[in-house]
Order: structure tokens, then sequence, then C-alpha cells
């Protein structure tokens, strides 16, 4: 999941990385406050979970109070990238001498821990690493020991950096690797690392992703994740333990495990057909994480009218049948919606003539294949 | 031994008395699997399905030859579990549970580096040969014995795909699947590297995904390498950009890691690519 810039700024605090003074706030009168107590000018910064905030008109400077509060009520409820803006960051505006960049994430190919800085800060770092590769010195970490003091060192001396800055940006680094390997993160990332005029180092931004299978470690951000979620439906999935990704056609698609599901989409695309939404119970179900998945599609398919047809894939290959068949009746019959439900089901030969003999004489339309159900599932659409 | 595994190894199972491990050990008996001991701290001693239980792999690997160990241990301890079976010189181990954090995923890969040990997983169905062994969940209904090679990052849609294989009469002589995990213990790469030297593999079906970079390096390396034909398919070609659908691993990153860099990385290095699952077998059957 991924943090608010406030919220990577007070894990940065709480490892010894530099931030600026900043105050949150959620209205103009507030924004305004937060001006005053800080004495100087400000930067007032939109706080959504997404980047491209300054091009968009989501990061303005004020020279006072009043113009504060102002811009604080343009930005708030402003529509950026996708996302509504309902808090506001209020810092201090820094003398800036040099912008650096520096982030730690995974390098997927080598399945280790990466290290990164820049001279080239404050910019799309994407963009620098197509424009000038050079311009980016990166060293894989060993995520037993974590980054010593001399890879630090090494790396930041790439850069071109010397004397004091050479070291005080080196323990930047250092404590940024510790807030990457205690907060399971899969992304810490500044950008920009100021200088100030005085030489000082801060973090003028944060970009922090925890890993979603890390949470149970981090209770703070646990139920977090599930709120942020904008789309009610996702949201809904997230609670019930399955991935829903909604998308715009007629037939609404759930299978046992993303690739399983992913080449369902694939098939009825290729077949000039078009999926409403993609729902993935992972591989091995439960009676509950079924009726969650199957309800789910059928409130769906309830509220929006272009859904047409419900189709379900389910391998069986250790998920016990009666759990599994319980699991789509019970959801059929507290949904109560007309919608047809096709459904294919497959896997270990017992379970699967369990399970097919449990749907047989239900409202849900079998279909021996994935080839089968989709033509079926297709007709429906049709009409 | 094709791969990794085969009639004769001895197997040890890692969590074997928690709900999900049970289970699992009885179906894998029941494909013949060679399972030797169990591991759960705390209950050694008893015995599960008269496999003897130890409360830690190396209590186990002293009374016993152990050549591999599945690890069914939720995710929290999954990190310790692996590094377990590593110290005792376990050769190769598979790591079928899902949810393992990042991090204990970077770290049990460091730590096999540099070591005897080999691993697949987490988030595997596991490894399966046809009428000799299985180390996972692959169902035994959906296999049969041949010269096919199944390398897959799914799980479900590996069992899917040696059906339909079976069903049009192409037996395996290996179904595998390296898990569904941004880091994950062995690469397509990997894979190939020992099935070059397979006899009994006459060619192999890659079943690929979006996200990450496998397939590309799998590409290059079947380009240059290797001499047995491939089909492969990749899911998610119509998932819209940025969306994550389902497994971690399951992101599109740039340019790389799309469905359409991989198709193209395969289409250019000879391999052909199946656009539907029932696709699969008519292809193999015109290059194999």
């Amino acid at each position: 999941m991924r943090l608010y810039e406030y919220e990577g700024k007070e894990i940065f605090k709480k490892f010894g990385i530099p931030i600026p003074q900043g105050i949150l706030v959620k209205t103009g009168e507030e924004a305004r406050q937060a001006a005053i107590e800080l004495g100087k000018e400000v930067v007032v910064k939109s706080q959504i979970l997404t980047g491209g905030r300054g091009k968009g008109g989501g990061i303005k400077f004020a020279r006072t109070p009043d113009g504060a509060e102002k811009i604080a009520q343009g930005i708030l409820g402003m529509e950026l990238e996708g996302y509504k803006v309902n808090s506001l960051l209020i810092e201090e505006k820094l003398n800036i001498t040099n912008e650096l960049y520096m982030g730690i994430t995974v390098d997927g190919e080598n399945g280790t821990p990466v290290a990164m800085v820049s001279a080239e800060g404050g910019v799309e770092i994407e963009e620098v690493a197509k424009r000038n590769p050079e311009k980016i010195a990166s060293e894989l970490i060993n995520p037993l020991y974590g980054i010593r003091t001399y890879e630090a060192i090494n790396l930041v001396r790439q850069i071109g950096l010397t004397e004091r800055t050479l070291t005080s940006v080196s323990r930047v680094l250092c404590q940024l690797y510790q807030v990457f390997a205690l907060n399971d993160a899969r992304v810490a990332e500044i950008n920009p690392l100021i200088i100030t005029n005085e030489g000082n180092m801060v973090a003028a931004d944060s970009r922090c992703e925890i890993d979603d299978n890390s949470l149970f470690k981090h209770p703070e951000y646990k139920d977090l994740r599930i709120q942020r979620i904008e789309n009610r439906w996702e949201r809904e999935g997230a609670e019930g333990g399955v991935n829903y990704v909604d998308l715009e056609g007629n037939i609404a698609v759930m299978a046992n495990g993303a690739g399983l599901t992913m080449s369902l989409l694939d098939t009825i695309k290729a077949n000039g057909g078009s999926p409403a939404c993609f729902l993935d119970t992972g591989g091995g179900l439960s009676r509950e994480r079924m009726k969650n998945g199957v309800g789910l599609l059928l409130r769906k398919a309830r509220a929006d009218q272009r859904i047409k047809v419900v189709l379900l894939m389910v391998r069986m290959m250790i998920s016990p049948p009666d759990a599994v068949t319980e699991g789509i009746m019970e959801a059929i019959e507290e949904v109560q919606v007309k919608t047809p439900v096709v459904a294919v089901i497959r896997g270990r030969t017992p379970y699967q003539k369990r399970a097919r003999e449990l749907l047989e004489n239900s409202a849900v339309i079998l279909c021996p294949g994935i080839e089968e159900g989709i033509r079926e599932a297709m007709k429906i659409a049709k009409g | 031994m094709p791969i990794f595994v085969d009639k004769g190894t001895n197997v040890l199972i890692q969590g074997i008395t928690g709900k999900f491990g049970a289970l699992q050990t009885k179906l894998m008996l029941d494909c013949g699997t060679k399972i030797v001991a169990g591991v759960t701290p705390g209950k050694g001693g008893q015995t599960q399905f008269d496999v003897p239980v130890y409360d830690s792999v190396q209590q186990a690997v002293n009374k016993h030859r152990v050549d591999a160990s599945v690890i069914y241990v939720p995710a929290p301890f999954v990190q310790d579990a692996a590094f377990e079976a590593m110290d005792a010189e376990i050769k190769f181990t598979v790591i079928i549970t899902d949810w393992v954090p990042l991090h204990s995923e970077m770290k049990i890969k460091a730590y096999a580096k540099g070591r005897d040990a080999r691993y697949i997983g987490p988030n595997t169905p596991g490894i399966m040969v046809p009428a000799q062994t299985s180390l996972g969940m692959i169902s035994p209904s959906a296999v049969m014995p041949g010269g096919v090679a199944v390398v897959s990052r799914s799980g479900t849609l590996t069992d899917e795909v040696a059906s339909h294989l079976s069903e049009q009469g192409i037996g395996q002589s290996v179904v595998i699947g390296l898990g569904g995990d941004p880091i994950v213990g062995s690469r397509i790469i990997d894979i190939l590297k020992l099935l070059k030297e397979d006899g009994q593999t006459k060619g192999v079906v890659i079943v690929g995904e979006i996200g990450g970079t496998m397939e590309e390096e799998a590409a290059q390396y079947i380009e240059g390498q290797f001499n047995k034909p491939v089909v492969a398919f990749v899911a998610g070609r119509t998932a819209p950009r940025g969306k994550v659908m389902g497994h971690a691993g399951a992101i599109i990153m740039g340019e790389r890691g799309t469905a359409e860099s991989k198709i193209n990385a395969f289409e250019s290095a000879g391999v052909s690519v199946a656009k539907t699952l029932w696709e699969i077998p008519s292809l193999l059957k015109k290059v194999v």
C-alpha cells in the first residue's frame, strides 16, 4: 500500500532523516493558521496517492497566510490524476542549492534490494533513467546484511559528491535503507533530497509503499489499506479477501487464481466478448471466500444494468467441493437477482465430480470446459 | 530424474500437522510421494498418517535421508522454515505458502545463494512428475506421463494447461509451478537449463504472465542456447495497464513486463505463442 507524503515523512523523522517543518490541514482556515505558525513563506502540497502533483497544479507557493488560505481553498476538493484532494501539507519553503534523488526499491530480476542515487533530483526519475541512465548510480544490496556504510559512500561518490556533502548524503542513504527494511517497504524514495544554502540535508518529498503481504507486522496501516480503496466494489472485494478490478463490459468474470482469471478475460476478449470485471479469489477456496466473490458479482450485477451474465471458473486442486458449492448457492440465495450464473468446474476427478453433482439441480448453468463456458456466457450476454 | 525429483525422492513436510499441511500430505501420499518425515515444533514424537513428526528439520534429517522438503507453514514463519531446510543441507525445497512478505522472499533468495540449495516458490502449486511423485497440489487427474515439460508462473492455470495437454493425449515429463510472486527461487531460465540436459523432455510449454521480466530473459536464452521446441502462453494480454491483477508479480512495469513485450520476445526467439489455452496442444503437435 502506498502512503501519503506526510505519512512517509513521519517515518523519515522517526529514522532520523531531516524533513521540513510542516502541518497537515483540511481547510483553508487551517492552512492560514499553519502558515502563521510556521512564520515564513510556505509551500501548499496536495496529499494524494499518486505522482505528478506539481504538473497538475497540486503544489503551489504562498508568501503570506492569506495567500496560503486562498491557494488551499483552490486546491482542496480538486481532482488530480483521478484522486480527490482532501488534505494538504503546509510546509516551510526551503532555500535550495542542490536537488538529489535517492531511492531504495526491489530489483525483481536479482531478487534483492537496490539503492539508487542521482544528482538529477526533483524531476521524474523515470525520465532520467530513460534519457541519461548513466546519471543514476545504483548498487544491489544484500538483504541479509543491509547496506553498509562503505557501500553508501562508494555509491554517493559516483554522482560526484565530496567532503561533508558526501558523508551526510551517505548517512541519509543508510537511514533510508532502515526505513525500507524495517517498514517492509517495496519502495522508499526521497525526491528531491535537498541541500540547502546552509549545507543541510532535507527530504522535501517522500514516497513509501509498504508490502501488502507484510501488513500483519504493521497494524497501524492494516485497516487503512482497505479504507483507502476508492472504488466501492474493489473495496468490498478487499474486505471479502478477493481481488476485484472493475472493467466496463457485460460479462462478470471470476476464477480462482490470477493467471487463470487473466486468461479467461483474454479469451473472452479474443472472441469479441467484453468482461465487466476481473475477480480472483486466490487458488485455494473456502466457503466464505467463494460466497464473498459470487455475492460481490451478483450485487454488482444488480446495481449495474450492463452486466448480463456471471461466469465462474473454478479449478479444484485442493478446495473442498462441498464448501465451494455451498458458497456459490448461499450467495445466489442471499442476493436474489435474476442474472444467470454460468460455471465451469474442473480439477481433481473426485472433487470435480462431487461439485458438479451438487450443482446439477440448481440454477447454475454448468459447462464442461472453458471454451463451452465462454461460449455460453457470450450467448447470454448478446441476449 | 527429469528435474529436481522422481519416484525415489524422500520428502519432508514442514508444517505437517497444520490444517492445510495435513490435508496436502494425505493427497501427496495418495499420489505415491515418498514422505519420510514431517516437522512441527512441539509435536515431535507424534505421527501424521503414519509419518513420524519431529520438532526440527535437523532431527528429521538425523533419522532419515531427506532429498527434498515441502513448506506449508503460515506466511510469517516461512522465512525461518526455508532457512532451516537449507541449514539442514536439504538440496531442494518447495515453498507452497502464499502471501509471504516480500522482504522474506529476498532474504530466502540471498540465503540460498552460494549454497548447494535450490527452491521453487513461494506461492507455487509445486512440482509433479506424472506417475512418479508430487510435491505440492497439482492434480494427479490433470497429468499423464510423457515428454512435454510444463513450466508455469501460475497456480490453477498450471493445472488447467496440464489437463488440456492430457486430454489431447500429450503426456508430461514434469509439471512445475514457479510461483506467482515477484521474487521466486527458480526462474524460467533456471528450469530451461535443467530441461536442456533431460533426456525425457522432448518439448516445453511455458505458461507466463504479465509482470516481471522472466519471459523476456527466457526468450533470449531459448534463441541462443536452447535446443528443444517451445510453445508459450502469456496470460494478461488484455489486462489494463497499471492495474494489479492478483499476483504481486502481475504488475505491468514500464515497457518491459507487458504481454506485448513478452510475446514479441518469444516470437523473435522462434517460440510459437498460443493465443488461447486450447491452442497450446495443437501448436505443440506441430513442433514436437
